[in-house]
């Protein structure tokens, strides 16, 4: 089944990799935005069924989007899978209990990324 | 898995890795230069934050590429320059090796 991603990662070659990553192995249409302010543009605008959201981009980060994308009724529904290469496990917690479907990290692998997101989400 | 749409995406992983080498290697240049400067007694907190900041961008993204021990490495010096305090200069020497190590590893993955 064919999903709609929205993949926000200030970093533009982990934006390109994942969105070409799940795009060649799971025919999925992708949309990207390299900032938080975008990603809440873009979310309103393609009505994604997910986003992967980087948490540390500059100006408003992972969890103040999530935060935002919550308080917006066109955006509330839609499961966020937070993405970071922060790897100590307070900083897990700490995003974990925000609320999001879960917590994807960096680097992760291009071949296996859609599966994450698919179990993660319960789409398998 | 498909092996035809895995060959597919290796390959445009290797052409995305080509097209981003300038950008990867501006990041460990950022790690040279504040090496560089804790060895000469002058690294400032604002270098030392930049270098922190490179290092987290590489450690995120190295892998991705298949360059795990880069990844591995590069999370090592984000620690390192993210030491509250600040770093002791007789610590640079080991940091240049590192981050020599770093720039070796993905010269050979060129």
């Amino acid at each position: 089944m064919s999903h709609r991603i929205l993949i926000v990662d200030d970093e533009d070659d982990i934006r390109e990799v994942a969105a070409l990553s799940l795009e060649t192995m799971s025919d999925w249409k992708v949309d990207v935005a390299s900032s938080g302010a975008q990603g809440l543009a873009r979310a309103i605008e393609f009505q994604p069924d997910a986003i992967v959201l980087d948490v540390m981009m500059p100006g408003m980060d992972g969890p103040a989007t999530f935060r935002e994308l919550q308080k917006n009724p066109r955006t509330a529904h839609i499961p966020v899978l937070l993405l970071t290469a922060k790897v100590q496990s307070s900083d897990q917690r700490r995003f974990a209990d925000l609320g999001v479907k879960a917590v994807l990290f960096k680097p992760f692998d291009p071949l296996t990324l859609a599966d994450q997101i698919s179990s993660a989400l319960g789409w398998e | 898995m498909d092996s035809a749409e895995q060959s597919a995406l290796t390959e445009a992983l290797d052409r995305l890795w080509a097209r981003f080498i300038p950008q990867i290697e501006e990041r460990v240049a950022v790690l040279e230069s504040a090496a560089a400067a804790l060895n000469s007694g002058q690294l400032s907190v604002s270098q030392s934050e930049a270098a922190s900041a490179a290092a987290h961008k590489l450690a995120g993204v190295l892998g991705t590429f298949g360059l795990d021990k880069g990844t591995v490495l590069a999370r090592e010096l984000e620690i390192e320059y993210s030491r509250v305090g600040g770093l002791d200069p007789a610590g640079a020497g080991r940091l240049i090796e590192m981050v020599a190590g770093l720039r070796a590893m993905i010269e050979s993955h060129k």
